[in-house]
Protein backbone atom coordinates (compact mmCIF):
# COMPACT_ATOMS: atom_id res chain seq x y z
CA UNK A 1 0.00 0.00 0.00
CA UNK A 2 2.91 2.20 0.67
CA UNK A 3 4.55 1.67 -2.50
CA UNK A 4 1.41 2.43 -3.80
CA UNK A 5 1.09 5.59 -2.23
CA UNK A 6 4.14 6.66 -3.34
CA UNK A 7 3.67 5.87 -6.88
CA UNK A 8 0.26 7.56 -6.93
CA UNK A 9 1.39 10.76 -8.49
CA UNK A 10 2.75 9.15 -11.38
CA UNK A 11 -0.14 6.14 -11.65
CA UNK A 12 -3.05 9.25 -11.22
CA UNK A 13 -1.47 10.58 -14.22
CA UNK A 14 -0.48 7.38 -16.70
CA UNK A 15 -3.57 5.23 -16.57
CA UNK A 16 -6.28 7.99 -17.35
CA UNK A 17 -4.04 8.89 -20.23
CA UNK A 18 -4.00 4.93 -21.11
CA UNK A 19 -7.76 4.71 -20.42
CA UNK A 20 -8.38 7.73 -22.65
CA UNK A 21 -6.24 6.10 -25.59
CA UNK A 22 -7.38 2.71 -25.32
CA UNK A 23 -10.88 4.59 -26.09
CA UNK A 24 -10.54 6.48 -28.92
CA UNK A 25 -8.24 3.47 -30.48
CA UNK A 26 -11.51 1.22 -29.92
CA UNK A 27 -14.28 3.64 -30.49
CA UNK A 28 -12.35 6.73 -32.26
CA UNK A 29 -12.14 7.51 -35.85
CA UNK A 30 -8.91 8.06 -37.87
CA UNK A 31 -8.87 11.68 -37.41
CA UNK A 32 -8.96 11.33 -33.64
CA UNK A 33 -6.67 8.82 -33.34
CA UNK A 34 -4.15 11.50 -35.07
CA UNK A 35 -4.70 15.02 -33.41
CA UNK A 36 -4.73 12.61 -29.75
CA UNK A 37 -1.07 10.88 -31.27
CA UNK A 38 0.07 14.70 -31.93
CA UNK A 39 -0.90 15.91 -28.47
CA UNK A 40 0.88 12.82 -26.73
CA UNK A 41 4.20 13.84 -28.25
CA UNK A 42 3.54 17.32 -27.34
CA UNK A 43 2.83 16.25 -24.13
CA UNK A 44 6.74 14.17 -24.59
CA UNK A 45 7.86 17.95 -25.34
CA UNK A 46 6.04 19.53 -22.34
CA UNK A 47 7.55 17.18 -19.89
CA UNK A 48 10.53 17.60 -21.50
CA UNK A 49 10.36 21.56 -20.88
CA UNK A 50 9.19 20.97 -17.25
CA UNK A 51 11.65 18.98 -16.30
CA UNK A 52 14.05 21.97 -16.39
CA UNK A 53 11.38 24.97 -16.70
CA UNK A 54 9.04 23.22 -13.92
CA UNK A 55 11.74 22.86 -11.29
CA UNK A 56 14.60 25.70 -12.04
CA UNK A 57 11.42 28.40 -12.46
CA UNK A 58 13.74 29.04 -15.55
CA UNK A 59 11.48 29.39 -18.05
CA UNK A 60 13.06 28.41 -21.70
CA UNK A 61 12.20 29.59 -25.10
CA UNK A 62 14.46 27.57 -26.43
CA UNK A 63 13.47 23.57 -26.55
CA UNK A 64 12.48 23.50 -29.93
CA UNK A 65 16.45 23.95 -30.58
CA UNK A 66 16.78 20.53 -28.84
CA UNK A 67 13.95 18.91 -30.69
CA UNK A 68 14.72 20.36 -34.15
CA UNK A 69 18.48 18.47 -34.33
CA UNK A 70 16.71 15.28 -32.83
CA UNK A 71 14.75 15.49 -35.74
CA UNK A 72 16.73 15.55 -38.48
CA UNK A 73 19.41 13.79 -37.36
CA UNK A 74 17.05 10.52 -37.44
CA UNK A 75 16.01 12.27 -40.99
CA UNK A 76 19.84 11.91 -42.26
CA UNK A 77 19.58 8.99 -41.08
CA UNK A 78 16.54 6.77 -42.04
CA UNK A 79 15.07 9.12 -44.93
CA UNK A 80 14.84 8.42 -48.63
CA UNK A 81 18.00 6.21 -49.81
CA UNK A 82 17.91 7.04 -52.87
CA UNK A 83 17.03 11.31 -53.06
CA UNK A 84 19.40 11.46 -50.41
CA UNK A 85 22.89 11.80 -51.85
CA UNK A 86 21.57 14.59 -54.42
CA UNK A 87 19.13 16.67 -51.96
CA UNK A 88 21.27 16.18 -49.00
CA UNK A 89 24.87 15.77 -50.61
CA UNK A 90 26.79 17.73 -48.01
CA UNK A 91 25.95 14.97 -45.55
CA UNK A 92 29.25 13.10 -44.08
CA UNK A 93 29.72 10.18 -47.12
CA UNK A 94 28.94 7.35 -44.19
CA UNK A 95 25.26 8.53 -43.57
CA UNK A 96 24.60 9.87 -46.95
CA UNK A 97 25.01 6.41 -48.68
CA UNK A 98 23.70 4.58 -45.81
CA UNK A 99 19.97 4.20 -44.52
CA UNK A 100 20.18 2.82 -40.01
CA UNK A 101 17.41 0.79 -38.44
CA UNK A 102 15.18 2.89 -36.95
CA UNK A 103 15.97 2.17 -32.96
CA UNK A 104 19.56 2.80 -33.43
CA UNK A 105 19.18 6.14 -35.58
CA UNK A 106 16.09 7.29 -32.99
CA UNK A 107 18.89 6.54 -29.88
CA UNK A 108 21.63 8.48 -31.71
CA UNK A 109 19.54 10.99 -32.67
CA UNK A 110 17.89 11.78 -28.56
CA UNK A 111 21.97 11.29 -27.89
CA UNK A 112 23.25 14.45 -30.19
CA UNK A 113 19.89 16.49 -28.70
CA UNK A 114 21.22 16.01 -25.17
CA UNK A 115 25.16 16.37 -25.67
CA UNK A 116 24.03 19.48 -27.96
CA UNK A 117 21.73 20.70 -24.33
CA UNK A 118 24.98 20.12 -22.24
CA UNK A 119 27.36 21.80 -24.22
CA UNK A 120 24.75 24.91 -24.40
CA UNK A 121 24.19 24.45 -21.08
CA UNK A 122 27.57 24.81 -19.58
CA UNK A 123 27.30 28.47 -20.87
CA UNK A 124 23.83 29.32 -20.56
CA UNK A 125 23.49 28.42 -17.34
CA UNK A 126 26.21 29.99 -15.74
CA UNK A 127 23.46 32.91 -16.76
CA UNK A 128 21.03 34.39 -14.18
CA UNK A 129 17.40 33.00 -14.54
CA UNK A 130 16.23 35.88 -16.72
CA UNK A 131 19.40 36.02 -18.63
CA UNK A 132 18.97 32.51 -19.03
CA UNK A 133 15.93 32.16 -20.34
CA UNK A 134 16.61 34.79 -22.85
CA UNK A 135 19.66 33.09 -24.00
CA UNK A 136 17.80 29.77 -24.35
CA UNK A 137 15.77 32.26 -27.12
CA UNK A 138 18.85 33.04 -28.89
CA UNK A 139 19.86 29.68 -29.17
CA UNK A 140 16.58 28.73 -30.85
CA UNK A 141 17.36 31.52 -33.51
CA UNK A 142 20.87 30.34 -34.41
CA UNK A 143 19.88 27.16 -34.86
CA UNK A 144 17.10 28.06 -37.02
CA UNK A 145 19.17 30.14 -39.19
CA UNK A 146 21.79 27.35 -39.45
CA UNK A 147 19.42 25.02 -40.24
CA UNK A 148 17.47 27.45 -42.78
CA UNK A 149 20.45 28.27 -44.72
CA UNK A 150 22.71 24.91 -44.90
CA UNK A 151 20.98 23.71 -47.54
CA UNK A 152 23.21 21.14 -48.41
CA UNK A 153 22.79 18.96 -45.46
CA UNK A 154 19.76 20.57 -44.21
CA UNK A 155 17.87 21.35 -47.43
CA UNK A 156 16.90 24.99 -46.03
CA UNK A 157 13.74 26.18 -45.74
CA UNK A 158 12.43 23.11 -47.83
CA UNK A 159 10.72 19.94 -46.13
CA UNK A 160 12.74 16.56 -45.86
CA UNK A 161 9.70 13.83 -47.04
CA UNK A 162 9.86 10.17 -46.74
CA UNK A 163 10.95 9.60 -43.18
CA UNK A 164 9.54 5.94 -42.37
CA UNK A 165 6.16 6.70 -40.34
CA UNK A 166 5.60 3.93 -37.21
CA UNK A 167 4.88 6.64 -34.20
CA UNK A 168 1.16 4.83 -33.68
CA UNK A 169 -0.95 6.14 -30.58
CA UNK A 170 0.54 3.10 -28.60
CA UNK A 171 3.91 4.21 -29.30
CA UNK A 172 3.26 7.64 -28.52
CA UNK A 173 1.51 6.74 -25.02
CA UNK A 174 4.70 4.37 -23.96
CA UNK A 175 6.89 7.04 -24.49
CA UNK A 176 4.89 10.15 -22.65
CA UNK A 177 4.15 7.41 -19.84
CA UNK A 178 8.12 6.40 -19.38
CA UNK A 179 8.66 10.52 -19.59
CA UNK A 180 6.73 10.86 -16.87
CA UNK A 181 8.27 8.45 -14.90
CA UNK A 182 11.46 10.03 -15.75
CA UNK A 183 10.44 13.72 -15.10
CA UNK A 184 8.82 12.57 -11.15
CA UNK A 185 12.16 9.81 -10.17
CA UNK A 186 14.07 13.06 -11.13
CA UNK A 187 12.09 15.66 -9.28
CA UNK A 188 12.36 13.43 -6.05
CA UNK A 189 16.31 12.86 -6.63
CA UNK A 190 18.69 14.55 -4.74
CA UNK A 191 19.44 16.64 -7.92
CA UNK A 192 15.94 17.42 -8.64
CA UNK A 193 15.40 18.66 -4.73
CA UNK A 194 18.45 20.81 -4.95
CA UNK A 195 17.02 22.35 -7.95
CA UNK A 196 13.68 22.82 -6.61
CA UNK A 197 15.36 24.58 -3.49
CA UNK A 198 16.95 27.11 -5.80
CA UNK A 199 13.75 27.75 -7.57
CA UNK A 200 12.62 28.99 -3.96
CA UNK A 201 15.53 30.79 -2.76
CA UNK A 202 18.61 30.80 -4.27
CA UNK A 203 20.68 32.41 -1.44
CA UNK A 204 19.19 30.02 1.15
CA UNK A 205 19.54 26.77 -1.64
CA UNK A 206 23.53 27.90 -2.11
CA UNK A 207 23.82 28.07 1.99
CA UNK A 208 22.60 24.54 1.74
CA UNK A 209 25.63 23.50 -0.33
CA UNK A 210 23.81 23.46 -3.66
CA UNK A 211 25.61 24.80 -6.84
CA UNK A 212 23.19 26.93 -8.85
CA UNK A 213 25.38 26.02 -11.90
CA UNK A 214 25.39 22.29 -11.58
CA UNK A 215 21.96 21.68 -10.50
CA UNK A 216 20.56 23.85 -13.31
CA UNK A 217 22.75 22.14 -15.88
CA UNK A 218 22.19 18.24 -14.86
CA UNK A 219 18.27 19.41 -15.63
CA UNK A 220 18.79 21.34 -18.49
CA UNK A 221 20.43 18.51 -20.15
CA UNK A 222 17.89 15.58 -19.13
CA UNK A 223 15.29 17.87 -20.84
CA UNK A 224 17.36 18.19 -23.85
CA UNK A 225 17.23 14.09 -24.43
CA UNK A 226 13.60 14.10 -23.90
CA UNK A 227 12.94 16.97 -25.93
CA UNK A 228 15.14 15.50 -28.54
CA UNK A 229 12.71 12.17 -28.23
CA UNK A 230 10.26 14.46 -28.78
CA UNK A 231 12.06 15.78 -32.00
CA UNK A 232 12.11 11.73 -32.81
CA UNK A 233 8.70 10.68 -32.79
CA UNK A 234 7.70 14.26 -34.38
CA UNK A 235 9.53 13.03 -37.31
CA UNK A 236 8.33 9.61 -37.58
CA UNK A 237 4.81 10.74 -37.06
CA UNK A 238 4.44 13.26 -39.72
CA UNK A 239 6.85 11.71 -41.95
CA UNK A 240 8.40 14.55 -43.11
CA UNK A 241 10.45 17.40 -41.40
CA UNK A 242 10.55 21.04 -41.99
CA UNK A 243 12.70 24.00 -39.82
CA UNK A 244 9.82 25.93 -39.81
CA UNK A 245 7.71 23.46 -37.35
CA UNK A 246 10.48 23.65 -35.11
CA UNK A 247 10.11 27.60 -34.01
CA UNK A 248 7.94 30.44 -32.49
CA UNK A 249 4.84 29.01 -33.14
CA UNK A 250 5.08 25.49 -31.82
CA UNK A 251 7.46 26.81 -28.91
CA UNK A 252 4.80 29.30 -27.33
CA UNK A 253 1.89 26.73 -27.77
CA UNK A 254 3.50 24.50 -25.29
CA UNK A 255 4.62 27.29 -23.50
CA UNK A 256 1.16 28.42 -22.76
CA UNK A 257 -0.24 24.90 -22.09
CA UNK A 258 2.45 24.56 -19.44
CA UNK A 259 1.11 28.36 -18.07
CA UNK A 260 -2.53 27.00 -18.13
CA UNK A 261 -2.11 23.34 -16.20
CA UNK A 262 0.82 25.14 -14.10
CA UNK A 263 4.14 24.86 -14.27
CA UNK A 264 5.67 24.25 -11.20
CA UNK A 265 4.29 20.17 -11.35
CA UNK A 266 4.04 17.15 -13.53
CA UNK A 267 0.34 16.90 -12.79
CA UNK A 268 0.04 20.49 -14.27
CA UNK A 269 2.14 19.80 -17.31
CA UNK A 270 0.13 17.08 -18.38
CA UNK A 271 -3.27 18.16 -17.14
CA UNK A 272 -2.70 22.15 -19.12
CA UNK A 273 -1.55 19.70 -22.71
CA UNK A 274 -4.18 17.68 -22.65
CA UNK A 275 -6.68 20.31 -21.73
CA UNK A 276 -5.06 23.20 -24.30
CA UNK A 277 -5.28 19.68 -27.38
CA UNK A 278 -8.94 19.59 -26.53
CA UNK A 279 -10.10 23.07 -26.53
CA UNK A 280 -7.81 23.62 -29.48
CA UNK A 281 -9.31 20.76 -31.17
CA UNK A 282 -13.11 21.65 -30.61
CA UNK A 283 -12.80 25.25 -32.01
CA UNK A 284 -10.75 23.89 -34.95
CA UNK A 285 -13.74 21.72 -36.17
CA UNK A 286 -16.00 24.95 -35.12
CA UNK A 287 -14.00 26.73 -37.62
CA UNK A 288 -14.40 23.69 -40.46
CA UNK A 289 -17.94 23.77 -39.34
CA UNK A 290 -20.62 21.66 -38.31
CA UNK A 291 -24.26 20.81 -39.20
CA UNK A 292 -27.09 21.41 -36.26
CA UNK A 293 -30.01 19.80 -37.95
CA UNK A 294 -30.25 20.94 -41.24
CA UNK A 295 -28.43 24.32 -40.49
CA UNK A 296 -24.39 24.24 -41.10
CA UNK A 297 -22.38 26.72 -38.99
CA UNK A 298 -19.07 27.68 -38.17
CA UNK A 299 -17.23 30.41 -36.67
CA UNK A 300 -14.89 32.83 -38.31
CA UNK A 301 -11.26 31.52 -39.05
CA UNK A 302 -8.85 32.56 -36.52
CA UNK A 303 -10.76 32.51 -33.43
CA UNK A 304 -9.38 29.23 -32.10
CA UNK A 305 -6.20 31.25 -31.35
CA UNK A 306 -8.11 34.39 -29.92
CA UNK A 307 -10.15 32.03 -27.48
CA UNK A 308 -6.40 30.59 -26.25
CA UNK A 309 -4.87 33.74 -26.12
CA UNK A 310 -8.03 34.66 -23.81
CA UNK A 311 -7.41 31.21 -21.60
CA UNK A 312 -4.25 31.92 -20.95
CA UNK A 313 -5.31 36.19 -19.62
CA UNK A 314 -7.61 34.55 -17.52
CA UNK A 315 -5.57 31.63 -15.98
CA UNK A 316 -2.57 34.71 -15.44
CA UNK A 317 -5.21 36.69 -14.06
CA UNK A 318 -6.97 34.88 -11.51
CA UNK A 319 -5.03 31.44 -11.44
CA UNK A 320 -1.34 32.49 -11.37
CA UNK A 321 0.22 29.24 -10.73
CA UNK A 322 -1.97 27.53 -13.08
CA UNK A 323 -4.96 25.03 -13.19
CA UNK A 324 -2.88 22.40 -10.72
CA UNK A 325 -1.59 25.43 -8.81
CA UNK A 326 2.18 23.68 -9.07
CA UNK A 327 0.82 20.86 -7.15
CA UNK A 328 0.77 16.80 -7.55
CA UNK A 329 -1.75 14.63 -7.38
CA UNK A 330 -1.84 13.10 -4.01
CA UNK A 331 -2.72 9.89 -2.17
CA UNK A 332 -5.97 10.77 -0.68
CA UNK A 333 -5.31 9.55 2.86
CA UNK A 334 -2.08 11.04 3.26
CA UNK A 335 -1.41 14.30 5.01
CA UNK A 336 -2.75 17.59 4.39
CA UNK A 337 -0.52 20.31 3.59
CA UNK A 338 -0.25 21.52 7.39
CA UNK A 339 0.69 18.07 8.50
CA UNK A 340 -2.56 16.68 9.67
CA UNK A 341 -4.30 13.80 7.59
CA UNK A 342 -7.00 14.57 5.50
CA UNK A 343 -11.00 12.91 5.57
CA UNK A 344 -11.56 9.64 3.57
CA UNK A 345 -12.75 10.93 0.52
CA UNK A 346 -11.01 13.92 -0.50
CA UNK A 347 -8.09 14.11 -3.07
CA UNK A 348 -5.69 15.82 -1.13
CA UNK A 349 -3.58 18.69 -3.27
CA UNK A 350 0.23 19.25 -2.38
CA UNK A 351 2.82 21.60 -2.20
CA UNK A 352 0.93 25.04 -2.99
CA UNK A 353 2.85 27.22 -5.28
CA UNK A 354 0.51 30.18 -3.55
CA UNK A 355 1.13 30.10 0.12
CA UNK A 356 2.51 33.17 1.21
CA UNK A 357 3.21 34.87 -2.18
CA UNK B 1 38.95 29.18 13.75
CA UNK B 2 37.82 31.67 11.98
CA UNK B 3 39.60 35.17 11.64
CA UNK B 4 38.95 37.86 9.09
CA UNK B 5 41.50 40.67 8.72
CA UNK B 6 41.48 44.09 7.08
CA UNK B 7 38.23 43.30 4.80
CA UNK B 8 36.91 45.98 2.62
CA UNK B 9 33.92 44.75 0.59
CA UNK B 10 31.05 46.72 -1.05
CA UNK B 11 28.48 47.26 -3.81
CA UNK B 12 29.97 48.71 -6.49
CA UNK B 13 30.72 52.10 -5.43
CA UNK B 14 29.93 51.77 -2.29
CA UNK B 15 32.26 50.66 0.31
CA UNK B 16 30.13 48.81 2.95
CA UNK B 17 32.54 47.43 5.35
CA UNK B 18 35.85 49.35 5.51
CA UNK B 19 38.55 47.27 7.16
CA UNK B 20 36.82 45.16 9.53
CA UNK B 21 39.16 42.46 11.74
CA UNK B 22 37.37 39.80 13.79
CA UNK B 23 38.46 36.71 15.29
CA UNK B 24 35.89 33.60 16.53
CA UNK B 25 37.28 30.80 18.58
CA UNK B 26 36.21 27.38 18.93
CA UNK B 27 33.20 27.23 21.32
CA UNK B 28 32.57 30.47 21.26
CA UNK B 29 29.42 32.67 20.79
CA UNK B 30 30.01 35.95 19.45
CA UNK B 31 27.84 38.28 18.13
CA UNK B 32 28.26 41.42 15.85
CA UNK B 33 25.97 44.29 16.57
CA UNK B 34 24.85 47.55 15.00
CA UNK B 35 22.71 49.93 13.79
CA UNK B 36 20.79 49.51 10.25
CA UNK B 37 23.47 50.38 7.34
CA UNK B 38 26.36 49.31 9.63
CA UNK B 39 27.20 46.37 7.46
CA UNK B 40 25.95 43.66 9.58
CA UNK B 41 24.78 41.28 7.04
CA UNK B 42 27.56 42.08 4.49
CA UNK B 43 30.01 41.09 6.73
CA UNK B 44 28.17 37.27 6.71
CA UNK B 45 27.63 37.20 3.24
CA UNK B 46 31.23 38.09 2.44
CA UNK B 47 32.47 35.22 5.37
CA UNK B 48 30.31 33.07 3.40
CA UNK B 49 31.22 33.61 0.17
CA UNK B 50 28.10 34.96 -1.47
CA UNK B 51 30.13 38.24 -1.45
CA UNK B 52 33.70 38.62 -2.92
CA UNK B 53 36.13 41.01 -0.73
CA UNK B 54 37.74 43.39 -2.11
CA UNK B 55 40.53 43.58 0.24
CA UNK B 56 41.95 41.31 3.34
CA UNK B 57 42.05 38.12 3.51
CA UNK B 58 39.66 35.64 5.49
CA UNK B 59 40.97 32.85 7.04
CA UNK B 60 39.05 29.58 7.96
CA UNK B 61 40.43 26.83 9.86
CA UNK B 62 43.88 28.04 9.28
CA UNK B 63 43.10 27.97 5.40
CA UNK B 64 42.53 31.25 3.19
CA UNK B 65 38.50 31.18 2.12
CA UNK B 66 38.12 34.41 0.58
CA UNK B 67 36.24 34.04 -3.08
CA UNK B 68 35.81 30.75 -2.70
CA UNK B 69 31.94 30.01 -3.60
CA UNK B 70 29.46 29.87 -0.64
CA UNK B 71 28.66 25.78 -1.79
CA UNK B 72 32.73 24.97 -1.34
CA UNK B 73 32.55 26.78 2.19
CA UNK B 74 29.38 25.23 2.63
CA UNK B 75 30.87 21.87 2.80
CA UNK B 76 34.25 22.43 4.09
CA UNK B 77 31.39 23.38 7.72
CA UNK B 78 31.03 27.22 7.41
CA UNK B 79 26.99 27.43 7.35
CA UNK B 80 24.66 30.90 7.05
CA UNK B 81 21.46 31.01 7.61
CA UNK B 82 20.82 34.58 5.57
CA UNK B 83 18.38 37.10 7.06
CA UNK B 84 14.67 36.88 6.69
CA UNK B 85 14.11 33.24 6.66
CA UNK B 86 14.79 32.16 4.13
CA UNK B 87 13.49 28.64 3.95
CA UNK B 88 12.25 26.51 0.63
CA UNK B 89 8.03 27.71 1.08
CA UNK B 90 7.00 25.29 -1.60
CA UNK B 91 8.88 22.33 -0.35
CA UNK B 92 7.34 20.30 2.88
CA UNK B 93 9.21 20.56 6.29
CA UNK B 94 10.72 17.20 5.46
CA UNK B 95 12.43 18.49 1.97
CA UNK B 96 13.70 21.27 3.63
CA UNK B 97 15.66 19.13 5.82
CA UNK B 98 16.99 16.79 3.68
CA UNK B 99 18.18 19.88 1.41
CA UNK B 100 20.08 20.91 4.74
CA UNK B 101 21.71 17.42 5.01
CA UNK B 102 22.04 16.75 0.96
CA UNK B 103 26.01 18.16 1.45
CA UNK B 104 26.74 14.47 3.66
CA UNK B 105 27.53 11.30 2.76
CA UNK B 106 26.74 9.06 5.87
CA UNK B 107 23.09 8.56 5.99
CA UNK B 108 22.85 6.38 8.88
CA UNK B 109 24.32 9.38 11.28
CA UNK B 110 22.15 11.56 9.18
CA UNK B 111 18.94 9.67 10.04
CA UNK B 112 20.10 10.03 14.01
CA UNK B 113 20.25 14.34 13.56
CA UNK B 114 17.54 14.60 12.02
CA UNK B 115 16.02 12.72 15.06
CA UNK B 116 17.93 15.20 17.18
CA UNK B 117 16.74 18.04 15.31
CA UNK B 118 13.13 16.88 15.55
CA UNK B 119 13.43 16.58 19.46
CA UNK B 120 15.01 19.98 19.46
CA UNK B 121 12.31 21.71 17.45
CA UNK B 122 8.95 19.54 18.52
CA UNK B 123 7.13 21.79 16.06
CA UNK B 124 8.87 20.15 13.13
CA UNK B 125 8.48 17.38 13.91
CA UNK B 126 4.53 17.71 14.40
CA UNK B 127 4.73 19.64 10.85
CA UNK B 128 6.49 17.01 8.85
CA UNK B 129 4.88 16.19 6.01
CA UNK B 130 3.55 19.87 5.88
CA UNK B 131 4.17 22.46 3.16
CA UNK B 132 7.06 25.20 4.69
CA UNK B 133 5.24 27.95 3.50
CA UNK B 134 2.48 27.67 5.98
CA UNK B 135 4.65 27.60 9.14
CA UNK B 136 4.72 30.65 11.09
CA UNK B 137 7.49 33.25 11.16
CA UNK B 138 9.16 31.46 14.91
CA UNK B 139 8.17 28.20 13.03
CA UNK B 140 10.08 29.09 9.76
CA UNK B 141 13.32 30.49 11.17
CA UNK B 142 13.38 26.71 13.41
CA UNK B 143 13.24 25.22 10.24
CA UNK B 144 15.92 27.39 9.39
CA UNK B 145 17.89 26.84 11.91
CA UNK B 146 17.50 22.97 11.67
CA UNK B 147 18.27 23.00 8.22
CA UNK B 148 21.78 24.41 8.71
CA UNK B 149 22.55 22.23 11.73
CA UNK B 150 22.00 19.08 9.41
CA UNK B 151 24.85 20.21 8.03
CA UNK B 152 26.65 19.41 10.81
CA UNK B 153 28.55 23.12 10.16
CA UNK B 154 31.82 23.61 12.45
CA UNK B 155 30.75 27.53 12.32
CA UNK B 156 27.20 28.56 12.02
CA UNK B 157 26.60 31.93 11.13
CA UNK B 158 23.16 34.00 11.92
CA UNK B 159 21.81 36.94 10.30
CA UNK B 160 19.52 38.34 13.07
CA UNK B 161 18.10 35.31 14.46
CA UNK B 162 15.13 37.63 16.08
CA UNK B 163 14.10 39.35 13.08
CA UNK B 164 10.58 40.43 13.41
CA UNK B 165 9.53 37.86 16.22
CA UNK B 166 8.04 38.40 19.16
CA UNK B 167 9.41 38.07 22.42
CA UNK B 168 8.43 34.63 23.64
CA UNK B 169 9.39 33.38 20.70
CA UNK B 170 13.44 34.89 20.75
CA UNK B 171 13.12 33.15 24.18
CA UNK B 172 12.64 29.91 21.97
CA UNK B 173 15.12 30.59 19.56
CA UNK B 174 17.93 31.54 21.95
CA UNK B 175 17.19 28.47 23.85
CA UNK B 176 17.62 26.51 21.11
CA UNK B 177 20.86 28.81 19.83
CA UNK B 178 21.94 27.81 23.90
CA UNK B 179 21.67 24.01 23.54
CA UNK B 180 23.40 23.91 19.76
CA UNK B 181 26.31 26.09 21.43
CA UNK B 182 26.69 23.62 24.75
CA UNK B 183 26.96 20.89 22.27
CA UNK B 184 30.06 22.25 21.24
CA UNK B 185 28.68 24.76 17.85
CA UNK B 186 30.43 27.62 17.15
CA UNK B 187 28.41 30.24 16.69
CA UNK B 188 28.71 33.75 14.88
CA UNK B 189 25.66 35.79 15.31
CA UNK B 190 24.69 39.28 13.89
CA UNK B 191 21.69 40.93 15.55
CA UNK B 192 20.38 44.42 15.14
CA UNK B 193 19.97 44.97 19.02
CA UNK B 194 21.84 44.53 22.06
CA UNK B 195 19.05 43.69 24.56
CA UNK B 196 19.24 39.77 23.98
CA UNK B 197 22.90 39.86 24.08
CA UNK B 198 24.56 39.75 26.66
CA UNK B 199 22.73 36.38 27.64
CA UNK B 200 24.03 34.22 25.29
CA UNK B 201 27.74 35.95 24.12
CA UNK B 202 31.30 35.25 25.02
CA UNK B 203 32.05 38.22 22.88
CA UNK B 204 30.57 40.96 21.02
CA UNK B 205 31.38 43.64 18.41
CA UNK B 206 30.23 47.01 17.88
CA UNK B 207 30.08 47.63 14.64
CA UNK B 208 29.45 51.38 13.01
CA UNK B 209 29.56 52.82 9.40
CA UNK B 210 31.64 49.91 8.38
CA UNK B 211 33.88 49.39 11.41
CA UNK B 212 34.26 47.54 14.38
CA UNK B 213 34.30 50.48 17.39
CA UNK B 214 34.27 48.53 19.81
CA UNK B 215 35.17 44.54 21.29
CA UNK B 216 35.57 43.10 24.13
CA UNK B 217 34.32 39.72 26.19
CA UNK B 218 31.01 40.00 28.03
CA UNK B 219 32.69 40.17 31.61
CA UNK B 220 34.43 43.40 30.38
CA UNK B 221 31.18 44.60 29.11
CA UNK B 222 29.39 44.55 31.81
CA UNK B 223 28.86 48.12 32.31
CA UNK B 224 26.36 48.51 29.05
CA UNK B 225 26.77 51.91 28.70
CA UNK B 226 29.92 51.83 26.91
CA UNK B 227 27.97 49.56 24.53
CA UNK B 228 25.44 51.74 24.06
CA UNK B 229 27.49 54.67 23.40
CA UNK B 230 29.54 52.34 21.02
CA UNK B 231 26.36 51.81 19.33
CA UNK B 232 24.87 55.32 19.15
CA UNK B 233 28.43 56.78 18.32
CA UNK B 234 28.21 58.84 21.32
CA UNK B 235 32.03 60.12 22.04
CA UNK B 236 34.04 57.97 23.76
CA UNK B 237 34.95 60.09 26.48
CA UNK B 238 31.03 60.05 27.30
CA UNK B 239 31.06 56.40 27.76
Amino acid sequence: MRIFERLFPVLALVVPLAGVVWTIDQFGSAGVERVSTEALIRLVFAIGLYIFAGNSGIVSFGHMTFCAIAAYATAWQTCCAMLKPITMSGLPAFIRDNTFPLLPAALTSIGLAGVVAFTSGLILMRLSSLSASISTLALMFILNVIYSNWTTVTMGSSTIVGLPVYVTIWIALGCAALVIVIAYLYQVSRWGLMLRATREDEVAAQASGTSLYWSRLIAFTLSGFVAGLAGVLFAHFMGTVSIANFFLNHTFLIVAMLVIGGMQSLAGAVVGVTFISVVIELFRRAEVGFSVGSMQMSIPAGSQELILAGIMLLILIFRKAGIMGGKELRWPWSVRDDGTVAGVGQVRLARSANCHR
Amino acid sequence: MLEVKQMVAGYGRLTALKGVDITVKEGEVVFVVGPNGAGKSTLLKTISGLMTPTAGEIRFQGDRIDGRGPETLCRRGLALIPEGRHIFKTLTVQENLQVGAMIRKDSADVRSDMEMVLDTFPILRERFKGVAGYLSGGEQQQLAIARSILQRPALLMIDEPSLGLAPLVIDQVYDSLRKLNETGLTLLIVEQSTGRVMELASRIYVLRNGKVVLEGDREELTDTSALDAAYFGFSSDAA
